[in-house]
C-alpha cells in the first residue's frame, strides 16, 4: 500500500512538474499562407529560426487546410470558433478590423519598414506589409518577333496585336476562369489604367458613397476586360484553371500570360523554349501605369495574450535579411523593407525593377488597402461574381448595377452593426 | 425481465445528446442567427426581424442557386431512380456476369465524393484530359464540358449520378429480394407478360425502396455541395452555385452569416416539405400482402 501511495504521489509531481513547465512557455500561433512556392517547411523554418534565438517562444504553424479554402476563408472560421491565431498572414485586412479582430501597430514598431504607412486603415496601421507586387503581361517574344508585333503602348495597339495574332493562328492570350481569381488580375489592370490612374484614392470617395462603381471609367475599363476575355482569350475558358494557363503560355499555346509578377518564379523553373518578356497593360494615350499589389503581409490578432513578441517576431522576419531573402526568391518579390536586400533574381526580374522606376503607380484595385479598400465581403464578390460575370459576357452596367447594390447591403451591415 | 423506465432512459441518453449537440442546436442557432445581421466574425450583431428572408426572396443569386440545386435533384433522382430500379431488377440474378457488374456498380459508392469529383474533373479537362485525349484518337473534336452553364450542371449530375448509383441499386436489390416468387409465378401462370409482371407486380411491392430512395436522393440533391465545389465552385461567376455554396459564399466570402443562416433554414424547410409531400405519396401506394 506504501509502495502504491509512494508510486501515486511521484506520478503526481511529474505531472504538476510538467503542467509548471507548460504554463511558463509562450506559446504563438501563426497563421500562414501555403501555397507551392512557400510550403509548410519554408514557415517552419522561420518559426524554427525563431525559436532558436528565443528558447522560451513557441511558434506553433498553422495553415489553410485545402486549396479549396482560401486563408481568409480559413482564418474567418477561426474567429468565428474562437481559435484566432497571434500572428497570421494577411491578405485582406479591411474584412477583420471592423470586427476588432486585428491589433493595431503602434508609431515605430515597423520602422523596418520603406513605407508604414501604406494601407492604413482609419488611420491605424494593421498589417506589417511584406512584399510589393506588380501586374502586367508576360509575352512570348519570340512568338511576336516572328510575326513582327513589338509591345503595344496604347489599348488600340493592343487590339490591334491581337487582331494580328488571331488572323495568324495564334491564341493571343492564355486566360482560365475555373479558379476564379486569375481573370480579375486582368480587370484590375484596366481598372488601374482607366480609373485609378485618374484618381488613385478612388476607393475612398466609393466608401464615402460620393462615387459609383456604374460610372463611365470602369465601365470602359470592364468592357475592355469583356473584350479580351470574349474575344482573344479561345473558346473554353470556363474549363480552364491558373496551373492550365500558365501550361497553356510556357508551352507556346498562347502569345501572353496577363498576370502578376509572381510568374517570374515560374519563368525561372517553368520549361520554355522562347524567351519571355513584359509589358504593363497599356492605356488609351500610353502604357505608363502600373498596377501594384500591397495589400498582403503580417497582422496579430486582437486577443492575443502576447502583443510584444509578436511584433518582435514579426521585426525578427523582416531584419533576418537571409530570411526575409528566401521568402522575395520564392516568387522573385519586391522587398517593403528600408533596407535592399538582395536575392538570386531572374533577368526578367531585374528588367522590371528597372523599368518600373520612371512609372505610374496605383494600388491593384481590388486590393486597395486602407480607407480606400472595399468593405467586408465585396473583394471576393468583385473577383468571384462580377469580374467572371464581364468575363463570361454579362452586361457591364448590369454587373457593376449589381455590385453598386452589393456595395449597398455591406454599408447597411455595418451601419447595422455599428 | 422487469421494464425499467430510467433504464431505458439512460441507454438513449448517449444518442440523445450527440444528437443535441450535432443537430439540434446547430439548427436552433441557425434558426436563430438568421434573424441577425451577424457577419461571422464580430462579437456584435442586431436583430433584423425578418429583413434577411425579404432580402432572400428578392435575390437573383438565390433563384439561380435555386434553378441549379433542382435540375442536379431532379436529373439525379430520375438516374436513382429509373435506372436505378431498372439495373436492380436486370441484376437480380444469380450469374457471374451480374455479380462482376453489381461490384462495379457499387465501387463508386464506396469513393470519397471530393476523390471522384477531383477525378472527373481532371478526367474532363479540355485541354489534357482523358476523355478529350480518347475522343482526339479516334478523330473527334474536343467536347468542351463547361461550354455552358446548362452543360456543366447536367455534367455534374451525372457524375453524382455515377458516384451514388450503387447504393440505390443495393436497396433495390434488398427491396426485390422480399417479393415472394409466387406471386411472378401466379402472374406467369395467369397468362402475364415480362412487362405486365413487372408493372403489375413487381414495382408495387417494391414501394419500400422507392420510398426510402425517393426521400435520400430528393434530400441528398437539394444538399448538394461537395461535387459541384470540387468541379466548379459554383463558377464562372455562380452559375453553377447551389443552395449550398451560395450559403457558404455568403457565410465565409461576403462575411453574411445571418443571410447565410437565412438561406440554409429556406433550404431545410424545402427539404421537409417535399419529403413531407413525397413520403405521403409513396407511402399510399405502397402494397400489403
Amino acid at each position: 500500500m506504501k509502495k502504491l501511495l509512494a508510486l501515486v504521489l511521484c506520478i503526481l509531481l511529474i505531472c504538476g512538474a510538467v503542467c509548471a513547465a507548460v504554463a511558463d512557455e509562450v506559446k504563438i500561433v501563426f497563421c500562414v499562407n501555403l501555397q507551392p512556392q512557400l510550403p509548410l517547411e519554408f514557415w517552419q523554418s522561420i518559426a524554427d529560426r525563431y525559436m532558436a534565438a528565443k528558447p522560451d517562444v513557441k511558434v506553433e504553424i498553422i495553415g489553410n487546410p485545402s486549396s479549396n479554402v482560401t486563408l481568409p476563408q480559413y482564418e474567418k472560421t477561426l474567429l468565428g470558433t474562437n481559435q484566432f491565431p497571434d500572428i497570421m498572414v494577411m491578405q485582406n485586412p479591411a474584412d477583420f478590423v471592423p470586427s476588432g479582430a486585428l491589433l493595431a501597430f503602434d508609431e515605430g514598431d515597423l520602422d523596418y519598414l520603406a513605407n508604414p504607412d501604406v494601407g492604413k486603415i482609419g488611420g491605424r496601421q494593421y498589417v506589417a506589409n511584406y512584399k510589393k507586387q506588380i501586374i502586367g503581361v508576360f509575352y512570348n517574344k519570340d512568338m511576336f518577333a516572328a510575326n513582327g508585333i513589338g509591345e503595344p503602348q496604347t489599348w488600340q495597339e493592343m487590339v490591334d496585336l491581337c487582331e494580328k495574332l488571331l488572323a495568324a493562328g495564334i491564341q493571343p492570350f492564355s486566360m482560365g476562369l475555373k479558379d476564379g481569381w486569375p481573370q480579375s488580375v486582368l480587370a484590375n489592370m484596366f481598372a488601374g489604367t482607366d480609373l485609378l490612374a485618374k484618381d488613385a484614392h478612388w476607393g475612398t470617395k466609393r466608401n464615402a458613397d460620393e462615387v459609383k462603381f456604374d460610372n463611365p471609367d470602369l465601365v470602359k475599363a470592364m468592357e475592355k476586360h469583356q473584350t479580351v476575355c470574349t474575344k482573344y482569350c479561345g473558346a473554353n475558358t470556363a474549363g480552364i484553371t491558373y496551373t492550365q494557363m500558365l501550361e497553356l503560355f510556357f508551352t507556346g499555346r498562347a502569345a501572353m500570360l496577363p498576370i502578376g509578377s509572381w510568374v517570374n518564379a515560374e519563368v525561372a523553373k517553368a520549361e520554355h523554349d522562347f524567351e519571355v518578356g513584359w509589358f504593363p497593360m497599356p492605356g488609351d494615350d500610353n502604357a505608363d501605369v502600373l498596377s501594384v499589389y500591397v495589400n498582403e503581409g503580417l497582422s496579430i490578432g486582437a486577443y492575443t495574450k502576447y502583443p510584444d513578441i509578436c511584433k518582435d517576431f514579426i521585426r525578427f522576419f523582416f531584419t533576418d535579411e537571409a530570411l526575409y531573402g528566401k521568402f522575395l526568391e520564392s516568387e522573385q518579390l519586391f522587398s517593403t523593407t528600408k533596407n535592399a536586400v538582395e536575392y538570386d533574381m531572374i533577368p526578367l526580374r531585374k528588367e522590371m525593377e528597372a523599368r518600373i522606376a520612371t512609372m505610374t503607380e496605383v494600388e491593384g484595385f481590388e486590393s486597395m488597402t486602407g480607407d480606400d479598400a472595399f468593405l467586408p465581403g465585396l473583394k471576393d464578390y468583385y473577383t468571384n461574381k462580377m469580374t467572371q460575370n464581364i468575363a463570361i459576357g454579362m452586361d457591364v452596367t448590369d454587373a457593376l448595377d449589381d455590385f453598386d447594390e452589393e456595395w449597398e447591403i455591406a454599408k447597411e451591415a455595418i451601419d447595422d452593426a455599428a | 425481465m422487469k421494464h425499467n423506465k430510467l433504464h431505458d432512459f439512460l441507454l438513449a441518453m448517449p444518442g440523445f445528446l450527440i444528437y443535441t449537440v450535432f443537430m439540434i442546436v446547430p439548427l436552433g442557432m441557425c434558426f436563430f442567427y438568421s434573424f441577425t445581421n451577424w457577419d461571422g466574425i464580430s462579437p456584435k450583431y442586431k436583430m433584423i426581424g425578418l429583413k434577411n428572408f425579404r432580402r432572400l426572396f428578392a435575390d437573383a443569386d438565390f433563384y439561380n442557386a435555386l434553378k441549379v440545386t433542382l435540375i442536379i435533384t431532379v436529373i439525379t433522382v430520375l438516374i436513382y431512380n429509373v435506372l436505378g430500379a431498372v439495373l436492380a431488377v436486370f441484376l437480380n440474378r444469380k450469374n457471374r456476369a451480374c455479380s462482376f457488374t453489381k461490384s462495379a456498380i457499387f465501387v463508386p459508392a464506396v469513393l470519397s465524393s471530393v476523390v471522384v469529383a477531383f477525378i472527373w474533373s481532371y478526367m474532363m479537362q479540355t485541354d489534357g484530359g482523358v476523355i478529350n485525349a480518347v475522343l482526339g484518337l479516334i478523330g473527334i473534336a474536343p467536347f468542351d464540358f463547361y461550354a455552358t452553364p446548362l452543360r456543366t450542371i447536367v455534367m455534374i449530375s451525372v457524375i453524382i449520378a455515377w458516384n451514388g448509383l450503387g447504393l440505390f441499386v443495393v436497396i433495390y436489390m434488398a427491396t426485390l429480394s422480399t417479393i415472394p416468387t409466387e406471386m411472378l409465378e401466379a402472374a406467369e401462370v395467369d397468362g402475364a407478360n415480362g412487362i405486365q409482371r413487372f408493372f403489375r407486380v413487381t414495382l408495387p411491392l417494391m414501394m419500400p425502396g422507392i420510398t426510402i430512395n425517393s426521400i435520400l436522393s430528393i434530400a441528398g440533391g437539394l444538399k448538394q455541395y461537395d461535387h459541384v465545389k470540387v468541379i466548379t465552385g459554383g463558377g464562372p461567376g455562380g452559375a453553377t452555385q447551389t443552395i449550398t455554396l451560395l450559403s457558404v459564399e455568403k457565410a465565409f466570402e461576403y462575411n453574411r452569416r445571418g443571410y447565410s443562416s437565412a438561406i440554409i433554414l429556406v433550404l431545410f424547410v424545402m427539404i421537409v416539405v417535399l419529403s413531407v409531400i413525397q413520403l405521403s405519396i409513396t407511402k399510399r401506394r405502397e402494397v400489403k400482402y
